[in-house]
């Protein structure tokens, strides 16, 4: 640039400075409101957006589909439909290192490549029609990233589609506008169409695109609801064996381990000299020598790092007596007089702390399964007597009642042992299943509802 | 009172030339689109005034992080607030950013006098990104554990010396407490001292040069 133009640059400068403002008060001021703009934006989305919370890392949890911050969507798009690409698709730093470094570099030298004075838009119609096509670009990867490439039937339509949009299009109208850099109108016209494809294109992609599954996690925030979370997930995994105060001494009733001795675990013993870490371990990895097979999905079970810290948190808070424990909700809201209980709000968190221990899929329990409605309503070995519908004389009842069930060929021989086998429910539980027995087992709370006669 | 000791200080500090020279300056017809780069610098101060807040109750170990970004949701007063303004701030900082390096594209603004500036500008731009993908681990939960594994894995894919960049990114093979405690300390020393340094610069290349006023037909 020679010294007359950086003049002239210069002078006209100074002629819009003449009639321009002060930047104190005038510039300052938009500054300023925008800046209280953007802090209130910030409150709102803070107090009614909020953040969303999330499990706990879990290194173990192989099954979990990664994905970088949202502003590097786009980028992971590309890489992911640059790999689909014949032949140079399989050069992966081509696309993590080279183009980016490219389009960076060039970003970065921008100054020294664009080098004519020019500032007004007609007379810089290739870079901005570039740099629009890009943006575009851009934003459809980041709106097209949850979208996979490869449909779940095979099919590569949805791939096909994406690459087009983030490959095929740009590039043929980066080349074009390189072509036509002389016409003003070609370029306009080139940038226009491309850009109305690439959003026509993502359209359809974003309405063929299947549905996105929402994965529910358990994640609990608050410390009840973690202790609750925790306790669930203890008479799930741990009731069999070390009971559902964790008292048991000597297991029973559990096949490979009758009468193994162990350590009750609400024991002073246990709780003053384990650290939550190395109860974290034993939980995971188990203690194979005493019989306790590993429950941390690291090792093969099903617990995540989360789900095994909410079981320490219960233990601690319900047993170590250095912890004091919040307040909790009950189970299940008390029952009015003439109030019918239903399976949706009273019976199901009473057979997930107490039942599903052993009643569910592959564990000793006459094939008689609890973890749905339908489930202790239809199946094991003894569904015509298990729940019948008014009948106190229910194998249910009887059991819960503890009152063993005889076998009507052998009287002498138990058929089904009393439930829990270590343990008596408390009488407003007795209660509720009786009622609800009773009354026919109404499933939804409005249901239980219809059929409850209002207290006097 | 107030006069003496304003001449007081003016005698001593200066303040009469800073006003001059900060303040009453003349500028060209400017638009809201002008405000963007304020807003960033905006942003970038209530970034670090809630980051100061969080580093209270924050613990850079994988054994704590969790529950203290838990602790500091549910148990702080006001914690959610800080949290939650820090979480969009960040995200409204990436884009505002982007917007305003888009709007210096589209008005040419990058043109002598300002090459400097825009080169500084880059670098701006570019060490947000690494504010924000320091920060994103900070929380050790899935989808920040899971996005640093992708983003550090792109990293490696570099020929030769991709495999020492992944290392030095986590500090080993995988990603661990070494990795959070670097880029814990990347994201409230390293990163944020560079951008404090580099929006100094920039800042005094705008107040040199003044902004540029938007092109017309003739320019």
């Amino acid at each position: 640039m020679d010294e007359q133009t950086k003049k002239q640059i210069n002078e006209r400068y100074e002629r819009e400075l003449d009639k321009g403002e002060r930047f104190w008060p005038d510039s300052i001021f938009k500054d300023v409101v925008m800046a209280v703009g953007i802090f209130i934006l910030l409150i709102l989305l803070a107090s009614f957006v909020g953040i969303p919370f999330e499990p706990k890392a879990d290194p173990s949890d192989t099954s979990y589909i990664p994905r970088p911050e949202w502003y590097f969507l786009f980028l992971f798009k590309f890489l992911a439909l640059y790999g689909q690409l014949p032949l140079i698709g399989k050069i992966e730093w081509l696309a993590t290192v080279l183009i980016p470094t490219v389009a960076l570099g060039a970003l970065t030298l921008l100054p020294f490549i664009e080098k004519s004075p020019n500032r007004h838009y007609s007379k810089r119609v290739l870079p901005i029609t570039i740099m629009s096509v890009m943006v575009v670009g851009i934003i459809l990867l980041t709106m097209m990233s949850e979208v996979p490439t490869i449909a779940e039937d095979g099919s590569k339509l949805l791939g096909t589609l994406q690459t087009v949009v983030g490959i095929f299009i740009p590039v043929a109208a980066y080349v074009l506008l390189y072509v036509f850099k002389n016409n003003n109108r070609l370029m306009i016209w080139t940038a226009s169409l491309s850009s109305v494809a690439m959003i026509l294109i993502s359209g359809v992609v974003l309405s063929l695109a299947p549905a996105k599954e929402i994965e529910e996690t358990l994640v609990a925030a608050t410390l009840p609801d973690q202790i609750v979370a925790g306790q669930d997930l203890y008479s799930l995994h741990c009731t069999e064996c070390h009971g559902d105060d964790g008292s048991v001494a000597i297991i029973e009733g559990v096949e490979g381990l009758e009468g193994e001795k162990i350590t009750p675990i609400n024991s002073r013993d246990v709780l003053y000299t384990i650290t939550d870490s190395a109860m974290g371990e034993v939980i995971a990895y188990g203690r194979p020598n005493a019989g306790m097979p590993p429950f941390g999905k690291t090792y093969g079970g099903e617990l995540t790092r989360s789900e095994m810290d909410y079981i320490i948190i219960f233990m601690r808070y319900m047993w170590d007596d250095r912890f004091e424990a919040p307040e909790i909700k009950p189970l299940f809201p008390p029952l009015a007089d003439g109030e019918v209980p239903s399976y949706d709000v009273h019976i199901q968190p009473i057979a997930k702390r107490y039942c599903i221990s052993c009643h569910r899929e592959g564990k000793d329990n006459n094939n008689y399964l609890m973890t749905s409605y339908d489930e202790i309503l239809t199946t094991g070995d003894n569904a015509d007597h298990n729940v019948i519908a008014g009948d106190e004389n229910s194998y249910l009842l009887q059991v819960v009642k503890h009152q063993a069930i005889m076998n009507p060929d052998n009287p002498n021989e138990e058929m089904i042992g009393v439930m829990p086998p270590n343990k008596t429910l408390s009488a407003d539980i007795l209660d509720a299943l009786t009622r609800w027995i009773l009354n026919g087992m109404p499933q939804t709370a409005e249901d239980a509802a219809a059929l409850s006669t209002p207290a006097p | 009172m107030w006069k003496q000791v304003y001449a007081w200080l003016d005698e001593r500090l200066g303040l009469n030339d800073l006003y001059t020279n900060l303040l009453d300056r003349p500028e060209p017809k400017t638009s809201w689109w002008n405000t963007l780069g304020s807003a960033s610098m905006f942003l970038f101060i209530l970034q670090g005034f809630t980051g100061i807040f969080l580093t209270v109750y924050y613990t850079p170990s994988p054994d704590h992080a969790y529950d203290s970004i838990n602790y500091i949701m549910e148990g702080v007063a006001f914690g959610w607030l800080i949290r939650g303004i820090h979480h969009w701030g960040a995200t409204l900082m990436v884009l505002v950013v982007f917007i305003h390096m888009l709007r210096v594209f589209y008005t040419a603004s990058f043109k002598y006098p300002r090459e400097l500036t825009w080169l500084i500008g880059i670098g701006l731009f570019l060490t947000t990104l690494g504010m924000g993908f320091t920060g994103y681990l900070l929380p050790w939960n899935q989808k920040s554990y899971w996005a640093t594994t992708v983003g550090t894995q792109i990293a490696g894919t570099v020929p030769f010396v991709g495999e020492f960049i992944l290392k030095a990114l986590r500090g080993g093979p995988d990603l661990s407490a070494l990795t959070l405690q670097r880029f814990f300390s990347a994201h409230i020393w390293i990163i944020p001292a560079i951008l404090a340094a580099l929006i100094g610069v920039h800042l005094y290349l705008i107040i040199k040069h003044g902004e540029s006023h938007w092109p017309k037909k003739e320019d």
